[in-house]
């Protein structure tokens, strides 16, 4: 893996960089479910188990999407998604988010990433955008960064679980004010609890190996919330 | 980042809640919407209410109002991380093209917050008389340099004991010359005034004559100034706690 042509930073350092929720690509419009699960009535005390199970299902899926992305735009370097075969990518992970809300902030924070991307990594993935493909989702956008920054599989899988429960527990803190010292401890029994699946979702190379872990409750929650007119997050 | 110098103006209403943002939008499409093609951007903290009022005023097709949520961020959303508002200006240019004026309302909470460069070419922030007369003087990156100052309301100043060409003069000297416009909705030669300055704004950016230029992210700390030690009536401050949350 060719690390990224202008830069010599560490692999480590950049998924430290797209882990902190302070990265300028939109991300603080999303409380990852969380707001559309409190609103929805899921009580407050719920909000660790919730971040667990959100972590064990639906980030596997996203991880699983950003793996299989890096994997192919690793063999295709600076060809567009469409010809890397990333759209067969974005597809999959279409197929298992059913929530057309959730689906469309995904893309959105992907336009923001793919923003970071043309700025930071230009020579690597500068072209690698299709504007006439499908829009791909963040985890597709962060897979072909990872791809371009040398950071490889088990980490990215790491990075997106956590990027996820990092943005539900800074959420957490605007929504039902409590101890952030005990939300940063959710955070990391959230990462814990997906530990054991890492391998497995890290050696995905094709698009039908990535996970399906639909929520139907989750979903149900986050499409009902998009009705809502009193909200903080878009989703 | 000036992209393409063909793209639409983009405006920035910053200021603090009630000052009359929302009000000075609706003011501005009733103004200008027979000659330019607008657009307009509500950053609500809690709800849509703006984009709503705005839809109802029934000021400019609904269509071309969009509502961003800012994450309970609302200053984050225009200077530290405007990717949000970014992709909604670029949706709402791509959608309607060509757009000449695209206006952009902060979900305004504090005197403190401006809009960065990266998002807006030009930024007016809005002071009513109602917030006092002192507000003008005390300064502040949006008071001291957003390209236009708005003393806003003047129709009531005389019910709220405020001497408009004071505060205007105060604002004067705050923003060493630089635009000050009073205005109420209810005054048609002050919405003149503020049409002719955004038409003439529209003039400059078009031929490339219009540089924007950042008044700067929240006022260093207030206590580095001598010739300022008026704490108790200086609650303008920097440094609180709603200015240091984490933006996650
Ligand atoms: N008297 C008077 N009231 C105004 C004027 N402009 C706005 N308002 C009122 O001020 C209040 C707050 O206005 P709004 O536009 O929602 O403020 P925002 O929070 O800054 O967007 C509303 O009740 C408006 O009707 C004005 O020129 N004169
Ligand atoms: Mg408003």
């Amino acid at each position: 893996m060719a690390p990224p042509t202008d830069t010599l930073v560490d692999p480590a350092t950049v998924a430290l960089l797209l882990a902190d929720g302070r990265l300028p690509t939109g991300g603080h419009v999303s409380s990852a479910g969380l707001e559309p699960a409190l609103r929805g009535g899921m009580p407050a005390e719920s909000i660790r188990e919730w971040m667990i199970g959100r972590a064990t299902t639906v980030s596997l899926t996203e991880a699983g999407t950003a793996v299989v992305a890096a994997h192919l735009a690793r063999r295709s370097p600076g060809q567009n998604t469409t010809a890397a075969g990333l759209d067969a990518v974005t597809a999959a992970w279409a197929a298992r988010t059913p929530s057309p809300v959730q689906r469309r902030l995904s893309r959105q924070l992907g336009r923001g990433y793919v923003r970071l991307a043309t700025a930071v990594w230009a020579a690597a993935v500068g072209d690698t955008m299709n504007p006439r493909g499908p829009q791909p989702p963040r985890s597709v956008v962060l897979g072909v960064i990872a791809a371009a920054a040398g950071i490889e599989a088990a980490s990215l899988v790491r990075l997106v679980v956590y990027e996820e429960a990092q943005a539900a527990a800074s959420a957490a803190l605007k929504l039902e004010p409590q101890d952030p010292l005990l939300v940063a401890g959710f955070v990391l029994d959230a990462c814990a609890a997906a530990e054991p699946h890492v391998a497995a979702v890290a050696a995905c190379r094709r698009p039908e190996e990535i996970p399906a872990a639909s929520t139907p409750q989750s979903e149900g929650w986050t499409q009902a919330h998009s009705l809502l007119t009193e909200r903080l997050f878009r989703a | 980042m000036p992209d393409s110098p063909s793209r639409s103006l983009r405006l920035g209403i910053a200021g603090p809640v009630g000052v009359g943002k929302s009000s000075l939008i609706a003011t501005l499409c009733r103004a200008l919407g027979d000659e330019l093609a607008l657009g307009v951007i509500t950053n609500d903290i809690y709800t849509d209410e703006d984009a709503r009022f705005l839809r109802s005023a029934g000021v400019l097709a609904p269509e071309r109002i969009r509502a961003v949520e800012t994450g309970a961020c609302p200053h984050t959303a225009i200077r530290d991380d405007v990717t949000a508002n970014l992709l909604a200006v670029e949706d709402l240019e791509q959608d309607f093209a060509p757009l000449d004026l695209v206006l952009i309302e902060s979900g305004g909470d504090n005197l403190t917050a401006t809009f960065s460069p990266a998002l807006v070419d030009a930024q007016l922030f809005v002071l009513d008389v109602a917030g006092g007369g002192d507000v003008a003087r005390k300064g502040g990156p949006g008071i001291a340099r957003a390209d236009l100052l708005i003393v806003n309301k003047t129709d009531l100043a005389p019910h709220v004991g405020v001497d408009v060409s004071a505060m205007v003069a105060d604002a004067r000297t705050a923003r060493a010359g630089a635009p000050v416009i009073a205005l109420s909705r209810h005054d048609p030669h002050s919405v003149a005034q503020l049409r002719a300055w955004v038409l003439a704004l529209v003039d400059r950016h078009r031929s490339g004559d219009h540089t924007p230029i950042d008044p700067g992210p929240m006022a260093p700390h207030s206590h580095a100034h001598d010739d300022d030690h008026d704490h108790d009536a200086h609650h303008e401050h920097p440094h609180d706690a709603d200015d240091h949350h984490d933006h996650g």
